[in-house]
């Protein structure tokens, strides 16, 4: 047998789920056991909060079918969860806040070690002296750690109470459905909930349109309405940098990777 | 790859979170600290924010759990780029790693799985390390991990693996004093034999840790226990041999205060420092 085909036999036993106590040899067993518990342990470290709401049993039967059903691939451990809200909406149908909560908590921590990119603000557009046709064609690029989904619960609301410890008494009101935005500005991760026309015209710079294009979905009457937006957007830090077709990326000075 | 690593005599202890605000708000009594590589690979916010402030501070030596030099596909591209980008930003001590492999085939088992001790699994194993070195344009330490199981039709005890593996990249060594204390018990073979084995010119930094008892008489290395009587015994012998190279606890689980590990850190010098007399 070559150095593959062992390593290869070994990672399929180590992974194996339907292997009895006693039929591997004891140090298999160590390792079967070490595997299996540090997926574990990395999946309740990710997921605190949503474990503290949907309780330990729930929790740990959720996370022993994602470690049996999605073996880890990266060479970071702190990766191994990316699927797991997906898995939990799957698991938990009719409580969209649990996997929404566990979305919120885990976007929360790649934010926090999120690449380091820089902000853009807005003295960095007003020197760059853009024109009415530069606004138009603006692309802009999103924060270190900017994520969004669709949200139809108080996700957010849960997520304070148990942060505050008083989830006991948290009564989930019926929210209307809005988009949760995650991202990180200097080294604080933030997030917000946006209406849907507020997230429509930001969605047209998350998918990299033109500014104007989110001009266009504000209509000639919310124009003021997205200049209002842009300012908060531009405040929160939500934006990294900017370019224009045939110019390089601008940066602000100092801009880091 | 013919590059040296010079001997650095110190004391440090690992990087760890619950650390980082005592070792950053006053000077410690550390002359280096060991981080795990991958906690800051691929990152930025405050985990960078933090590592640079601590190097501002100390020396840092990067240690590594995922490099899988004994993997039979191979080292992972990406990976060792992000390895290389780390190191060009901090200037480490060294870059070390074990003795193992982790995954195959796209698996990553996040653990450090034991090898055959064969011909074939040095070719693949010093092929790896070379190009890892070739890579990061560096010699790497490697360090002997705990194991649980040995195999059929092994050619070398583990301190021959170690020390052909030298010889044949010019790599160095981590010896993790501990690791050798648990696999001998769990393999019977005298920890005193692998360290008489063991080249001592290439050994730049040891590891000392705590384990746990297992079932069925293993040991576990789970470094969640301060060090034990009989593995200050072996390190008093492995600096006999070895001189006063670099010496950290590794506490990863149970952690205690810093001044807790500073003080089994001061156990370590006074050690060392009797030795040397």
């Amino acid at each position: 047998m070559t150095l593959a085909q062992q390593q290869l036999a070994f990672a399929a036993e180590l992974r194996a789920d339907d292997a009895l106590p006693g039929e591997a040899s004891p140090g298999m067993q160590i390792y079967r056991n070490a595997y299996r518990a540090r997926l574990l342990s990395a999946l309740e470290v990710s997921y605190e909060r949503t474990r503290a709401w949907v309780g330990e049993e729930a929790f740990a039967a959720a996370a022993c079918h994602y470690v049996i059903s999605q073996p880890p691939r990266d060479w970071t451990l702190d990766s191994y969860g990316a699927n797991f809200p997906a898995v939990l909406a799957c698991l938990f149908t009719g409580d969209d806040e649990v996997a929404e909560l566990a979305w919120l908590e885990w976007y929360l921590q790649q934010a926090f070690a999120a690449p380091d990119r820089a902000e853009l603000n807005g003295a960095v557009l007003a020197q760059a002296g853009l024109d009415d046709a530069d606004w138009e064609q603006l692309r802009l690029t999103m924060a270190s750690g900017f994520a969004a989904r669709e949200v139809r619960r108080d996700c957010t609301g849960l997520w304070q109470a148990l942060r505050s410890g008083v989830s006991a008494g948290f009564v989930l009101e019926p929210a209307d459905p809005g988009m949760l935005i995650v991202w990180r500005q200097g080294l604080t991760p933030h997030f917000r909930v946006l209406s849907a026309g507020e997230f429509a015209a930001l969605d047209c710079l998350v998918r990299n349109k033109p500014f104007g294009a989110a001009a266009t979905i504000a209509g000639e009457a919310g124009a003021a309405q997205l200049g209002q937006w842009f300012a908060q957007w531009l405040n929160e830090g939500l934006f990294s940098g900017f370019s224009l077709p045939r110019a390089p990326l601008a940066r602000p000075p100092g801009a880091g990777c | 790859m013919s590059q040296t690593i010079q001997p650095f005599t110190g004391f440090g202890l690992g990087l760890r979170k619950e650390h980082h605000a005592e070792i950053l708000a006053c000077a410690q009594p550390l002359d280096f600290v060991e981080i795990i590589s991958e906690n800051f690979m691929a990152c930025g916010g405050r985990p960078l924010h933090t590592l640079d402030a601590v190097r501002e501070r100390h020396r840092v030596a990067m240690h590594g759990v995922s490099l899988s030099l004994g993997s039979a596909h191979g080292l992972d591209r990406a990976y060792l780029a992000e390895l290389k980008a780390l190191a060009q930003r901090i200037d480490p001590l060294w870059i070390s790693d074990h003795l193992c492999w982790t995954g195959i085939q796209g698996f990553n088992s996040h653990d450090l799985l034991p090898l055959p001790y064969t011909e074939e699994a040095l070719d693949i194993c010093a092929a790896n390390i070379a190009r890892a070195q070739d890579v990061l344009e560096r010699p790497l330490l490697v360090e002997n991990p705990s194991s649980y199981l040995s195999f059929v039709g092994n050619c070398f005890s583990e301190w021959q693996f170690l020390a052909a593996l030298t010889e044949r990249t010019g790599c160095y060594l981590l010896l993790d004093v501990n690791n050798i204390y648990v696999s001998g018990v769990n393999h019977s073979f005298d920890p005193r034999a692998f360290i008489a084995g063991i080249p001592a010119d290439r050994v730049r930094q040891m590891h000392l840790a705590g384990h746990s008892q297992g079932s069925d008489g293993m040991l576990i290395d789970t470094h969640d226990a301060p060090v034990c009587p009989e593995v200050w015994e072996l390190y008093t012998c492995a600096v006999q041999r070895f001189g006063t190279c670099a010496t950290m606890i590794e506490r990863d689980d149970a952690i205690p205060p810093l001044s807790d590990l500073l003080t089994e850190l001061d156990q370590a010098r006074t050690a060392a420092a009797a030795l040397a007399a």
